[in-house]
């Protein structure tokens, strides 16, 4: 097991540059998931750490050693890709132990350890079938095996379950949670399905255009997001945006679109804002209702039996309510929306967030 | 589709049987007749009229050309010649076309650009330089006289090279993830990928190298040095031509060839297939 620290990582491709001074901490045995849209830089940031992409600028070190110019081989780290890679003329048993011939071991050795790693992920039926022969979620479990006999210190995973169903996904998901319990190991994952980071990761760190934008524990990014890009990409389905404009005359007041009023807390900034609300934090309610924030009208309903998403129409914008699975309710009703005020997100003008002064 | 229609399909298919089996015959009668006249007495042969089957059967042709000349030396020539050529092509080939395709090193551009020129000339072009070399490495009248300007097959490069190009990239990440060197992913990866398209190249190259005349020719001018294509020019009589004896030579040298034809054929056809640019 090894942590790994990244310095002042810079990646330039010609003149474009995709990763920007990034520094970054993975602390020894976390599970640390690097989230972020395609074309944020988390992949190319994964490749930097195992050595398949040079780094322009910085420093990468894995357990306490610089591994900047180290090959893949020594850094002591282990991929599993997104298309798996799993090399077609092999059997199962061969693909996993390809690693211990190249490197001479004995055939008793490749035996022991790849029975060893095929046990664990209970391949052991499947050893001599070619990877053609084998389903998504197969073909996982061998290239994880593949990493596995390595014994690495860091195991990276490439948006390993993008290629799989959603039922299968759910599966391995729960399997790689196992397998970080079981084996303790450093272990950092790219993807941009939040869910994924959210259920397996002990660290997220949040990426925008080849920076970090947040880094921190799953609930602590859900509840407390530093700027309006977490706060949209955390969270299904996504928060609720609402534009407005806030004074600081005594009590932190906002005008939304529309004309909606809304007293907060106290803020430091006046102008325009932006307010957030997850959809789990909005209620309906009726439309002549006091406490009402502001009415709208309801355009879709869709009952998934345990939840609700509601889409309703208001004059400051669309908004997702999470209602209860059971609730009976038509397009086109009209409907208040309650909002828990201390559950509403500020954002000012550049996206940061504005927690409360007090 | 209608009685009527089937029907005219019907007979415009049976047209197309027949004119393909009048061509078929075309092409295999001289064949037919190459081996029946093996298979006659030397004075059945000259005799006037079209015999299509002979009178008298006789394997006196073949046990002459196998006991009275040096056919065996011959036939251990193009073994050791055609072999050696196609195990040397395969791998300098995979290995020139593993380099370009899947390494970054100085005049990697240039060398591509010099194979696909060598392409485009024409080996008889070059078979006096050839010549010239040889002779003066003194290789004239030895086995690596006849093999060394054999080797230059850009041909095979640029089919490895187009194959490795298309093995996804995540394959030779992961064996680099998993300590392998250039040589090992060539030979443990790349290579064992697209073992057909090596055994493809592999038949065609001996097929070609096993049928070369030219070069072999000017390059082996002692019998014992002689390629079996080569040798059966020297299957002549003192007393004028003998025709079944000349065949059943043609018929001994083809024959290997033959036979690695209907034995690997779909695979010959792939490689006639990659080499003439259509992929297999």
């Amino acid at each position: 097991m090894a942590s790994v620290e990244l310095t002042g990582i810079t990646k330039r491709f010609g003149a474009v540059e995709v990763i920007r001074g990034l520094d970054l901490q993975v602390a020894d045995g976390s599970f640390c998931a690097l989230l972020g849209p395609s074309g944020c830089g988390k992949s190319t940031l994964l490749r930097m750490i195992a050595g398949l992409e040079t780094v322009s600028d910085g420093m990468v070190n894995i357990g306490g050693t610089d591994v900047t110019y180290e090959v893949p081989a020594k850094r002591r780290v282990a991929m599993v890709f997104q298309s798996y890679a799993l090399y077609p003329h092999l059997t199962v048993a061969q693909n996993i132990c390809f690693s211990l011939s190249l490197a001479g071991a004995s055939k008793a050795v490749q035996k022991e350890k790849g029975g060893r790693v095929a046990k664990l992920l209970q391949l052991e039926s499947l050893m001599d079938r070619r990877p053609a022969q084998l389903s998504g979620g197969q073909r996982q479990r061998v290239a994880i095996g593949r990493a596995l006999v390595r014994d690495p210190e860091v195991f990276l995973f490439d948006e390993p379950l993008s290629n799989l169903d959603a039922l299968l996904r759910v599966q391995m998901r729960l399997e790689l949670a196992k397998l970080h319990s079981d084996l303790k190991t450093t272990m950092i994952y790219v993807t941009h399905d939040q869910v994924e980071a959210m259920t397996l990761a002990d660290k997220i760190v949040v990426l925008d255009k080849g920076v970090i934008s947040q880094q921190g524990t799953p609930l602590n990014l859900y509840n407390n997001p530093a700027n309006r890009f977490v706060a949209s990409f955390i969270g299904s389905p996504a928060m609720n945006f609402l534009t407005g404009q806030a004074t600081t005359s005594g009590a932190f007041h906002i005008t939304l679109t529309g004309g909606a009023a809304i007293t907060l807390p106290a803020r430091a900034t006046s102008g325009a804002v932006e307010i957030g609300v997850r959809p789990e934090h909005v209620h309906l309610t009726s439309p002549d209702d006091p406490k009402a924030a502001f009415q709208g009208r309801i355009s879709v309903v869709e009952q998934l039996g345990n939840t609700t998403y509601v889409y309703v129409d208001t004059q400051s914008g669309q908004m997702i309510v999470e209602a209860d699975g059971g609730i009976q309710i038509a397009p086109g009703s009209a409907v208040g929306l309650q909002m828990d005020p201390e559950r509403l997100h500020v954002f000012d003008a550049t996206g940061a967030a504005l927690p409360p002064t007090s | 589709m209608t009685y009527t229609s089937l029907r005219r399909i019907n007979i415009a298919g049976g047209i197309l049987s027949v004119l393909t089996m009048i061509g078929a015959i075309f092409w295999a009668f001289p064949l037919y007749w190459a081996i029946i006249t093996t298979l006659k007495p030397e004075q059945d042969v000259v005799k006037p009229g079209l015999n299509l089957w002979p009178q008298t059967f006789t394997l006196e042709a073949y046990t002459h050309v196998l006991f009275t000349t040096k056919i065996g030396i011959w036939y251990t020539n193009s073994l050791i010649t055609a072999g050696t050529v196609t195990v040397l092509v395969v791998i300098m080939s995979a290995a020139a076309g593993y380099a370009i395709s899947q390494m970054n090193f100085p005049g990697r551009r240039v060398l591509w650009w010099m194979i696909l020129a060598s392409f485009m000339v024409p080996i008889p072009a070059l078979i006096v330089n050839h010549f010239v070399l040889m002779s003066q490495f003194k290789l004239l009248n030895s086995w690596a006289g006849v093999i060394l300007p054999q080797l230059l097959a850009p041909v095979t490069v640029m089919i490895y090279k187009q194959f490795f190009d298309s093995v996804p990239k995540e394959f030779r990440e992961a064996a680099i993830m998993d300590g392998a060197t250039e040589l090992q992913l060539l030979y443990r990866l790349y290579l064992p990928m697209n073992w057909g398209i090596t055994t493809a190249l592999a038949i065609i190259t001996f097929i070609g190298s096993w049928n070369a005349f030219l070069w072999p020719f000017l390059a082996a001018t002692t019998e014992n040095m002689m390629n079996v294509t080569v040798g059966i020019t020297q299957v002549t009589d003192a007393f004028g031509v003998k025709y079944a004896r000349d065949l059943a030579s043609a018929v001994l040298a083809g024959l290997p060839v033959a036979l690695v034809y209907l034995i690997f054929q779909r695979r010959v056809t792939q490689a006639i297939m990659l080499t003439a640019g259509i992929k297999g």
